[in-house]
């Protein structure tokens, strides 16, 4: 008799999900499918509006990466103005979202998968948590802290306020930046420095301790899509989309983001409000690709910083053959890469004489009918599309969110796991914990996917094929 | 006047009516010690949500109020609790925070906590609307800046 079983909610991520296990008579896992349960619709309640409300309106999609949004948004602004904003505005622009990149990227390390890294997905779960963490190594809980504090103050400091900022505008930023801040800044960031390369130093020591679950945790042949620079590095604001397959060959490149309907399609099951994008050439779902950290680091020649650059050639080691690397587990290594990156690339960009110019803002009506701004948020490529009629208001919107890029790989992953770990005739909830780990690793963002709201206590369930339940796990 | 080092923390949504109150209450906070009449001493902010980094701040201070609207008060009461750490108080998102749930990471984390006290007024409205409260809540900012007045050994 067939069973299902339903981890609800998945926890330490952003917003709400469900997975289910469909199990086969013998206990083997069927299925295996990631469930986004709530609707949003932010595409469809945004037409109507003036197009000058998008970056504000969007930005309310999250609380935790609207930063990403207010950027993307507002380039898709600046496309239906058909302006090229001012060099320091660009670079402010940078500095923001890089800010923003190293207080997500430590979120996800330091509180959401570090009880897991640090105490392991078969402790006991009433300590495995952030305070399991802080007993275990306070400091890292410590640093940290410290590493978002450092990158949201940097935003607060640029925008006014650490959550929805309304610095970005549509042709640039309304503020420039005065020297007090810059130095203020550029103080922060050795120490931030610091704390990255101590704690990427120490993330080395543990891999190796993950041998298995870098095997099984999402390592599969699949494409990798990102921004690079007009180099062909590193990049999180601007540049081409790049897209690589799961032998290091480059399938796309300099794809001007507003090409992106060329090789992205959307396809939408009815299992989930998050939509499941593919690459278009290869169908779907053959046109299963992953974004976000690991893909940028896979696509990128080099980060163009030093300390990222060396850390880069070791992530490559993590692949035994010369192609990209394959396994999702090794995301949490891509972050730390990052993190050092954009503390590195902060300091650059500060030290510029330019930032502090005055002309930051290039001033014009709507020009064109349609906009596309894409830019890199942390956990992957973020498009935002606008169409508007005359008047300037919306008429159309797509959005597609970084999270939803990796629907088809979560899902691939957690059926890769579940094979490799869930046994239907003695379930345990350290099984059924790197099932939700797995998830983690691509650090996903529901609230911008979809939609978060309420709290529930974590709830496994075993169901027959008539819906009896017959095993519950509950987390409270 | 007190010299306590106090973090005042008003938070709540901008765009769901009443839930602003926090923030509001915060600002004008922040408007009187920019008048001068409010201590040095007291650092004030205002958040849409809770999150992690005000551990670091809080750290640093001996009182915490936590400022926030309330939809189980009566609308456009004002109440005033002490909080303790509460290391059960974890949410599962992981984008904002139970105020005792920070309270308890400051205790693991740097071995102490503020003393902390919740001051909460009731609200009527929970609507989209941009900073703008209800009558209801409206009348209750003052009594509520009064509590925090008092808290913090301030007179008008």
């Amino acid at each position: 008799m067939s069973r299902t079983i339903s981890i609800e909610p998945v926890t330490r991520i952003e917003g709400h999900a469900r997975i289910t296990l469909q199990l086969a008579d013998t206990g083997e896992v069927e299925d295996a499918k990631f469930h986004l349960t709530q609707f949003r619709g932010f595409e469809k309640f945004c037409e109507g509006r003036p197009y000058r409300e998008m970056p504000a309106l969007t930005a309310r999609t999250c609380g935790i990466c609207p930063v990403s949004h207010l950027l993307a948004s507002n380039k898709a602004c600046d496309d239906l103005l058909a302006v090229t904003i001012p060099p320091t505005a660009e670079k402010l622009r940078r500095i923001m979202n890089l800010a923003q990149l190293v207080q997500s990227h430590a979120l996800s390390f330091f509180h959401l998968s570090s009880p897991d890294l640090l105490l392991g997905w078969d402790s006991d779960p009433a300590r495995r948590n952030i305070f399991g963490v802080m007993a275990q190594d306070p400091q890292l809980a410590r640093n940290g802290i410290r590493l978002r504090q450092i990158g949201q103050t940097i935003i607060e400091m640029l925008g006014g306020k650490k959550i929805h900022p309304t610095w970005v505008v549509p042709g640039g930023v309304n503020e420039a930046l005065s020297e007090d801040k810059r130095s203020a800044m550029l103080a922060m960031l050795p120490e931030g420095l610091q704390i990255a390369k101590d704690t990427y130093a120490f993330f080395k020591t543990l891999v190796p301790k993950f041998k298995d679950e870098a095997e099984h945790f999402g390592t599969m042949p699949t494409l990798f899509l990102s921004l690079v620079s007009r180099e062909g590095n590193l990049e999180h604001y601007d540049g081409f989309l790049r897209v690589k397959d799961a032998q290091g060959r480059i399938v796309e490149d300099e794809v001007p983001p507003s090409d992106y309907e060329r090789i992205i399609g959307e396809a939408v099951e009815d299992f989930s409000y998050m939509k499941f994008p593919y690459y278009k050439p290869l169908g779907y779902p053959r046109g299963i690709y992953r974004v976000g950290p690991l893909a940028r680091l896979n696509n990128a020649d080099a980060c163009g910083t030093p300390f990222a650059d060396v850390a880069l050639a070791e992530f490559r080691t993590l692949q035994e053959d010369s192609g990209p690397v394959a396994s999702s587990f090794h995301y949490h290594y891509a972050r730390l890469v990052e993190i050092i990156f954009a503390l590195e690339s902060m300091q650059r960009l500060l030290k510029d004489p330019k930032i502090l110019d005055t002309r930051v803002r290039a001033r014009a009506r709507g020009n064109r009918s349609e906009g596309i701004g894409v830019s890199e948020a942390p956990r992957g490529t973020l498009m935002h599309h606008y169409k508007i009629d005359e008047h300037g208001l919306i008429t159309w919107v797509d959005l597609i969110i970084a999270t939803g890029h990796n629907n088809l790989a979560m899902n691939r992953s957690i059926r890769q796991v579940a094979d490799a770990y869930v046994d239907g005739n003695d379930i345990k909830e350290g099984m059924l914990n790197r099932v939700e780990a797995v998830i983690r690793c691509y650090d996903p963002c529901l609230s911008c996917a979809s939609h978060a709201f309420g709290q529930m206590p974590m709830v496994i369930e075993v169901k027959d094929a008539a819906g009896q339940v017959v095993k519950r796990l509950a987390r409270d | 006047m007190t010299s306590r080092r106090a973090l005042i923390i008003g938070y709540g949504s901008p765009i769901r009516g009443d839930d602003a109150i926090g923030p509001l209450a915060a600002d004008r906070l922040a408007s009187l010690k920019e008048a001068g009449r409010l201590p040095d001493s007291v650092d004030i902010q205002s958040r849409h949500i809770l999150t992690a980094e005000l551990v670091e701040d809080m750290q640093g201070a001996d009182l915490a109020l936590f400022l926030d609207a309330s939809a189980d008060t009566a609308p456009g009461e004002v109440r005033c609790r002490p909080l303790t750490p509460d290391a059960t108080a974890l949410s599962t998102m992981a984008h904002f925070h139970d105020p005792r749930e920070l309270l308890a990471w400051c205790q693991a984390l740097y071995g102490k906590a503020p003393e902390a006290w919740l001051i909460s007024a009731g609200g009527a409205e929970w609507g989209y609307a941009s900073y703008q409260l209800s009558a209801t809540a409206q009348a209750a900012l003052e009594p509520m800046i009064g509590q925090v007045l008092e808290k913090i050994g301030v007179t008008t």
